[in-house]
């Protein structure tokens, strides 16, 4: 049953066609490596697919916890930012964390924006960067942790708030291979064992290879290579 | 690297001599190894045996060989089963696949298709390669590396490809 | 020849302005707002170098129409001058009478009005011509002949005339010729420091704006810096390079600042506030402060940004600023306040009204406390901020931006905060001082009359019965005034009359024929006490206060009001009309004065709801402080500037964790309170300190003066008030800015 379901998706900027007729199905629990080329539209397929970017036209249905079926195009900025904010988790290639605040407060931020206590918030922020195992910089800034560290603690705070589908869009594009390889190894695991889904955009083979099944982006069209047969 | 198949896609454009069929296998595919004489004869008399190919008439002449051969239905089926058919993923198949991606362009197949299907049968193996590298220890770990950033060589070429193949199609038509 | 190949200091300074002007779009989009920016400021200040010229150009020109009445022989002129008001403005003019041919033409027309004809200023000719001026027509029933020039006008707004008329006799004023010399720049003392400490309060933004404005888009230049760090610059050549791209800015901003200096001059005279407005061609800065302008603000840019970059380590491979900022310090931060506290207290009591103080020890005070806020601050913010628990998450997110970095922001909201405590002290001493100055309330509706003083040998029973005819008189009386020294101290007026006429003029509960009643001054005593010995004026004539009662201000000018019983020994000086007017007559007042239109210049009339004859000091007091007032209200606006250039490039320094944070579902609220916490802190924090220094410096500096005082906490809620509301509307400039960049494109990497 699918969890996160696209059709039809176009985008353009200007007179560049980022998408011209996308569509992808993303299961429950499941890691699914969205790769192409550079421009073929892949980070506007997961803004998209996010809820971040409104598509020109198409739909994003949405299953939510309560297991009504939500679509995300007709929703407003406000409820999308919700949704983003208590649903999904986000990790990017660089520059997520707030330069300002501690590692330990970045983590717990999602979850002091859904109204939760400091206190708790931040209980529940030193769980997960144990789990990723970077709680030793918890009272560090991101500028004073390595890039390794730093997308970790990104990976703790987009699973903080126990999202069903995590985001990814290039999380290794900043490291090498063996801190990208430990990332991703602590990212699918983690996400394996919450349940969550995966959504992992990509041009690295070796860290798509984390994902169950793949789906190709070009020119803006996606084939996914499960559903299209 | 299957010469047969190989053969098989270039009789698709129309019957030829066998001494044709060796020129353009090496025109294509045989930049360093071009192929024997008997190679090519052998090959075609195993895939006439097999009912892929059929005599298509002798023409007189000087020549020592004047057969020329055409390919029948069967052998159609066989180009394509193989065509579709991604190759098992291994170090240095660069040869294979290039000679599939040519002759689905010559004969006017999906070569995208060709490469789509490389890809998803490469990471399928690649993530076979990545599970197994996260329950073993550190010996097993390196070994799969080892494989796995060869595989990442061939998927990058599969990109590459992919991303010319505009270029490749207007090249080979020539 | 060996040419040197070590590198010149002009060579780097050169290359800094090539890279600020060279090449991309967006490099000339920085250089022009900086231009606009700088140039603002360059704007602002030639207009204040302009100032002195303006003043002395007016000072001039009032004393070139002043008459000359000493001369051999008979005087070929004759002259009155008048007074007159009309609701809330003053006509000043002159009644001339040639008695020769060769009368001296007064400045600013080309001969003298015949008998029946007049020249009126330009303003005057407006007002007569619109239809507020219509009550006005009936006592310039003259034809108008021309306006007066620029010559014969203090300002453009002056409302001003010049009328022929025979009537005049040899008792009036004998002139010989126009014009007497005078000392320019001839500024009341007191009126000389207010403007002093006016002009350093406005100015300090000014140059806080122009030190931001070359940091526009530093974030970019430090990028550009750190790659010519990569080919092989120096650290200390780098900095050149960076100051000289500053200077570019700066010169931009000197060229634009002279553009909008003459685009605006020629519209000086339209400015409707008499005082503020000027002639154009005399808006003209002088030599030396147009030289200061032209050297200081491209030092001064220089100067910012070496300061700014002080902390800003820039390597090859990108910028590094210090994370761990150092601990401010406070024991030097509390010099200057010190220093300055000291010199103003050592001051007190030296002061007195006809006497230059000694100026240097007091103004140095102020403008030692000024400088002593925006050096205080950054230790301030700091502190604050540091105690700050971020308790919701956008204060959370602020608070720790200003962690990271209070002192942009803490200079930055040092310039308001100067502004304020300025402005607060301004308002004080205003206050304060005009307490002083003018002796009781003067403007109380509930009285309304109108006393009219006839001149020495006119008609004044004419007088009495044009006004008692007019319907909007309803009972005419008689009262004489006097004026007179109490003891050594201050002048007194007293007015004698029954109490039908001294009840018009002031609270007196229970008037009865026979008491003295004295009225209450601001600062709570009366006016004079029973024993004391009034001198008058004129006659030198003494008399002793009798027993008095004491009652609360009064309307008019009059200290003492003596009933006729008790004011035997008493000698009038001068004897009054008081017309006590009909209320359900809208503008009886100048229905009253109307009704006498035709004695012109032999009468003299006061009343409370018009404008008030009184000190001409305070006539420039109201003018000081309207222009004071309006220069903050500029100054706070330059300042709000400044606040808004540093939050714009704040959001475009951040752009990228402000799109992840959108795209993480953060809400665009959140992002954008934050932003208003970043502005709100700060200025919440400057505001009270500049509250607090404005409110000790007013009180210091009154005590300077030796007078009460006295806090005008309407205008410290209005200042604050609107600090608080530029709080919001930069936050809310900066708002479009956050958009942009919590869009998916802020996402996009380049």
């Amino acid at each position: 049953m699918s969890l996160l379901r696209a059709e039809g998706l176009t985008k353009s900027f200007g007179r560049t066609h980022a998408l011209d007729g996308a569509g992808i199905t993303i299961r429950e629990g499941e890691v699914v490596a969205v790769m192409g080329p550079s421009g073929s539209g892949k980070s506007t397929l997961l803004h998209c697919l996010a809820g971040i970017l409104p598509p020109d036209s198409g739909t994003v249905h949405y299953r939510d916890h309560s297991g009504s079926d939500r679509e995300l195009t007709s929703m407003n900025d406000g409820e999308r930012s919700e949704l983003r904010r208590t649903e999904f988790g986000f990790v990017f290639q660089f520059g997520q964390l707030v330069p300002e605040l501690t590692c330990l407060e970045n983590v717990a931020l999602p979850l002091r924006l859904s109204g939760m206590k400091r206190k708790d918030a931040e209980r529940a922020a030193k769980d997960w960067m144990a789990r990723l195992e970077v709680d030793a910089v918890a009272d560090q800034r991101p500028g004073e942790t390595s890039g390794g560290q730093g997308q970790r603690v990104a990976v703790a705070r987009a699973l903080v708030t126990g999202p069903k589908v995590i985001f990814a869009d290039e999380p290794t594009g900043a490291l090498d291979s063996l801190n990208g390889e430990r990332v991703m190894h602590l990212l699918t695991t983690a996400a394996r064992e919450t349940g969550a889904a995966v959504v992992l955009v990509t041009h690295e083979p070796r860290v798509a290879a984390y994902s169950d099944r793949e789906v190709v982006v070009r020119d803006g069209r996606s084939r996914d290579v499960e559903f299209a047969r | 690297m299957s010469i047969g198949h190989a053969l098989l896609g270039l009789l698709e454009g129309g019957p030829r001599h066998g001494y044709d069929l060796k020129r353009a296998y090496d025109e294509r595919f045989g930049q360093d190894r071009p192929l024997h004489y008997g190679q090519v004869y052998s090959t075609l008399s195993r895939l006439l045996k097999n009912g892929f190919v059929t005599e298509a008439g002798v023409e007189a002449g000087d020549g020592p060989e004047r057969k020329r051969y055409a390919i029948t239905d069967a052998g159609v089926t066989d180009v394509e089963r193989w065509l579709s058919t991604p190759e098992k993923p291994e170090p240095y198949l660069q040869n294979t696949l290039y000679a599939k991606v040519v002759l689905a362009l010559l004969s006017g197949r999906s070569a995208t298709e060709v490469l789509d299907a490389q890809r998803a049968a490469h990471l399928t193996t690649m993530r076979e390669l990545t599970r197994r590298k996260a329950d073993g220890d550190l010996a097993d770990q390196l070994i799969c590396d080892f494989a796995l950033f060869h595989l990442e060589a061939d998927l990058r070429w599969l990109e590459l490809t992919a991303a010319r193949l505009d270029q490749l199609a207007a090249e080979v038509a020539r | 020849m060996n040419r040197t190949l070590r590198p010149s200091v002009l060579g780097d300074l050169t290359l800094g302005v090539r890279l600020a002007v060279g090449g991309s779009r967006k490099s000339w989009v920085r250089l022009a707002l900086q231009g606009v920016g700088i140039g603002l400021g360059v704007a602002l200040l030639l207009f204040a170098a302009s100032l002195p010229n303006v003043l002395d150009g007016r000072s001039d020109r009032v004393a070139g129409r002043e008459m000359v009445t000493e001369g051999s022989g008979p005087a070929p002129l004759l002259v009155e001058d008048d007074f007159l008001a009309f609701r809330v403005d003053y006509i000043g003019g002159y009644y001339l009478n040639p008695r020769t041919p060769d009368a001296p033409v007064p400045p600013g027309v080309d001969r003298l009005p015949g008998d029946g004809e007049i020249f009126v200023s330009p303003a005057l000719a407006r007002l007569l011509a619109e239809p507020r001026g219509e009550l006005l027509r009936p006592r310039f029933p003259q034809k108008v002949v021309g306006t007066i020039g620029q010559a014969g006008l203090e300002n453009p707004s002056e409302l001003q005339f010049y009328a022929g008329d025979t009537k005049i006799k040899d008792t009036s004023a004998g002139v010989y010729g126009w014009g007497v010399p005078h000392r320019r720049g001839g500024l009341d003392p007191m009126l000389w420091l207010l403007s002093v400490v006016g002009l350093v309060v406005l100015l300090f933004p000014v140059a806080v704006f122009v030190g931001v404005a070359t940091r526009l888009a530093a974030a970019q230049r430090d990028r550009r810096l750190a790659a010519l760090r990569l080919v092989g610059a120096a650290a200390s050549r780098v900095r050149l390079i960076a100051s000289g791209e500053s200077l570019a800015g700066a010169l931009a901003g000197l060229v634009v600042g002279f553009g909008i200096f003459f685009a605006v001059r020629p519209f000086v005279d339209r400015i409707s506030i008499a005082e503020l407005s000027a002639f154009p061609d005399e808006v003209m800065p002088t030599p030396v402060l147009t030289l200061t302008v032209i050297v200081a603000v491209p030092v001064l840019a220089v100067v910012t940004s070496l300061v700014a970059m002080r902390r800003t380590i820039i390597e090859p491979l990108g910028v590094v600023r210090d994370q761990k900022p150092v601990r401010r310090r406070l024991w030097w931060r509390l010099v200057p306040v010190a220093i300055g506290v000291a010199l103003l207290v050592s001051q007190i009591g030296t002061f007195t009204r006809t006497e230059k103080p000694d100026e240097w020890p007091v103004v140095g005070g102020i403008v030692l406390l000024m400088l002593g806020i925006p050096v205080l601050l950054p230790w301030l913010v700091e502190r604050v901020v540091f105690l700050v628990k971020g308790r919701t998450p956008a204060l959370q997110l602020a608070v720790r931006r200003l962690q990271l970095d209070s002192g942009t922001a803490a200079r930055v909201v040092g310039g308001v905060a100067v502004v304020l405590a300025g402005t607060v002290t301004l308002q004080m001493v205003l206050a304060g001082v005009e307490g002083e100055v003018q002796t009781r309330e003067k403007k109380q509706s509930s009285f309304n009359y109108l006393t009219v003083t006839a001149k020495e040998g006119s008609d004044a029973d004419g007088i009495a019965a044009a006004l008692e005819k007019s319907r909007a008189v309803t009972a005419l009386h008689r009262v004489e005034a006097a004026w007179g020294q109490v003891g050594t101290g201050g002048w007194v007026g007293l007015n004698i009359g029954p109490c039908a006429a001294l009840t018009k003029q002031a609270s007196i509960p229970d008037c009865r024929d026979g008491e003295v009643y004295a009225v209450r001054e601001s600062t709570g005593r009366p006016a004079a006490q029973p024993g004391d010995v009034v001198t008058f004026r004129r006659s030198d004539a003494k008399w002793t206060v009798p027993p008095l009662e004491v009652v609360d201000a009064g309307s008019g000018t009059a200290d003492l009001f003596v009933t006729p019983a008790a004011a035997r020994g008493l000698v009038s000086s001068n004897s009054e009309f008081l017309a006590v007017l009909d209320s359900s007559v809208p503008d009886a007042v100048e229905h009253a004065r109307n009704a006498i239109a035709g004695y012109t210049w032999q009468t003299y009339t006061y009343s409370p709801s018009g404008p008030y004859d009184g000190n001409e000091a305070e006539r420039v007091f109201g003018v000081v402080r309207r222009a004071l007032l309006t220069g903050s209200l500029l100054t706070l606006l330059v300042a709000a500037a400044s606040l808004l250039v540093v939050a714009l490039e704040q959001v475009r320094e951040r752009r990228r964790p402000l799109a992840v944070m959108a795209a993480s579902g953060v809400p665009r609220g959140t992002l954008a309170r934050s932003l208003l916490w970043q502005n709100a802190l700060p200025l919440a924090i400057s505001t009270v300190v500049s509250l607090a220094t404005g409110i000790g410096l007013g009180a210091l500096v009154i005590r300077v003066f030796g007078a009460e005082v006295a806090f005008d906490w309407a205008g410290i809620g209005l200042i604050t008030g609107i600090v608080v509301g530029l709080t919001f509307a930069v936050t809310a400039l900066t708002l479009p800015s956050l958009r942009r960049a919590t869009g998916a494109l802020g996402l996009r990497t380049e």
